[in-house]
């Protein structure tokens, strides 16, 4: 089962005045699987006028995420980004679950598998024995049973792998084209 | 009587002596009516001697050269006094004017002519009427004569259309569309892979048996020479670089493409308690 089971880190940054995002699928040991990557899109002035603060939301999911997405042959069963994004009102898709996973200093629960809800959309899992707990945020989409159906997921990949630590190497990824490109 | 008199005798006598007492000769100093001068000396007069002769000096000139010069000795002017007598010249030809009307026998009475009963009107002051248009007998050069065809024309009317016109719509799509999307899996691959270990203490104890002899098998060495830091699950194939990460438990490995979609097997890494050498082998499957 574990071998099945893809995780999809999305990032989208925002460089000069262009934007491009990135998504790295793993699998449960968080070893690359695919990486795509967009072209850096620029919006007109008009179109900055015209959409407003909603520019940058809308580039990030409804272009940049679905562009992506697009592109893989199968969805992932996990969709993850950062806590930030997904805190900016990511509505997601039904098809594929879409959360954020963080990092905390809180207390270790009980023991390993172990799931504290702390809200609708908010959950503290123990991927490991002895560890700080993570942080999982679902977006507005996700119900409940699909959240039960995700977390299951994760405490099978974070018993092989870092869930927050893909995230980081999407950004470094992208950093380097941005680099290279230039 | 006497006494009254008297009395006016003596009233009489003191009128007299007060009316003539009051005169007395005052003399007068003459210096009083002199001419005295205030503060400058008087006026006077002093004879001068004759003009001196005047005498012509011999100049030189550049422009006569050096050419001697006759000098001339003027003679001292003197005046002489001339003396005429007016009255001598009156009676030589003085004429004796008479006025004549005052001559007798001359006048004439002088007839004053009468004052007009009334005053004669000469000529008159004639009736304003119309201009007369008068024309020039002869144009002056360089100017010419215009007529006006009529007094003034009706100005043109322009008429302005109150609407405004419709613009021209231009459309410009605000929708921003997709990128184009790329696979780059090297790009991903670059970085290392931090895989965590997995916990021996969940294997069945069978299993762990199993595995540690395939240790000893892989690597040679006593299984008590040995330290197992860790079971890992890494691909097959495709591993570039392998690192152990002894604070978190963990390695760090960057993997090669062919490591995309390679099995899995587990991976034990251990140090060698003599020399603390890292010792490893895949364990099942290898």
């Amino acid at each position: 089962m574990a071998e099945s089971i893809k995780l999809a880190y999305f990032m989208a940054v925002k460089e000069g005045t262009s934007y491009l995002g990135g998504l790295l699928v793993t699998d449960t040991s968080g070893i690359p699987l695919d990486f795509r990557y967009t072209e850096p899109i620029t919006p007109t002035h008009l179109q900055g006028i015209l959409y407003g603060k909603s520019l940058e939301p809308h580039l990030k999911e409804e272009v940049i995420q679905k562009t992506l997405l697009k592109e893989l042959k199968a969805p992932p069963d996990l969709f993850i980004l950062s806590a930030t994004e997904l805190a900016g009102g990511w509505s997601g898709d039904t098809k594929c679950p879409v959360l954020a996973v963080q990092k905390t200093q809180d207390t270790p629960l009980a023991k390993a598998g172990a799931v504290f809800r702390v809200g609708a959309r908010e959950v503290l899992l123990q991927v490991a024995d002895g560890a700080a707990p993570l942080r999982v945020l679902f977006a507005t989409s996700v119900d409940a049973p699909t959240q039960e159906q995700a977390i299951l997921k994760l405490l099978e990949a974070g018993y092989h792998m870092d869930l927050a630590e893909p995230l980081e190497r999407v950004a470094a990824a992208l950093q380097s084209l941005v680099m290279k490109g230039s | 009587m006497f006494g009254k008199v008297r009395e006016a005798m003596a009233d009489a006598a003191e009128t007299l002596r007060r009316a003539y007492s009051g005169l007395a000769v005052v003399d007068v100093a003459p210096e009083r009516f002199r001419a005295r001068g205030h503060g400058s000396p008087l006026l006077a007069i002093h004879p001068l001697a004759g003009l001196e002769s005047l005498e012509a000096s011999a100049l030189t000139s550049g422009l006569l050269g050096e050419q001697p010069l006759s000098v001339r000795r003027m003679d001292v002017p003197r005046a002489v006094l001339h003396a005429e007598s007016g009255w001598a010249r009156w009676d030589a030809g003085a004429e004796v004017v008479r006025m004549a009307p005052l001559a007798a026998r001359l006048s004439q009475p002088l007839a004053l002519p009468t004052l007009p009963e009334r005053v004669p009107i000469h000529g008159g002051v004639e009736a304003l009427g119309r201009p007369v248009a008068r024309r020039l007998p002869h144009a002056l050069p360089g100017t010419s004569l215009r007529r006006l065809s009529e007094p003034l024309t009706r100005p043109a009317t322009r008429t302005l259309e109150p609407g405004l016109r419709a613009p021209a719509a231009r459309t410009e799509d605000p929708g921003l569309r997709s990128p184009s999307a790329r696979r780059s899996l090297e790009a991903a691959l670059a970085f290392p892979v931090p895989i965590q270990a997995e916990d021996i203490q969940r294997l069945p104890k069978g299993l762990w048996m199993r595995y540690s002899l395939q240790l000893v098998r892989g690597t040679g060495e006593n299984v008590r020479n040995l330290e197992v830091l860790g079971l890992f699950r890494i691909p097959r194939k495709g591993v570039a670089e392998l690192h152990h990460d002894a604070r978190l438990g963990r390695i760090l490995v960057r993997f090669e493409a062919a490591a995309v979609g390679a099995p899995r097997i587990p991976f034990i890494l251990a140090r060698r308690k003599d020399d603390g050498a890292m010792v490893s082998c895949f364990v099942e499957g290898a």
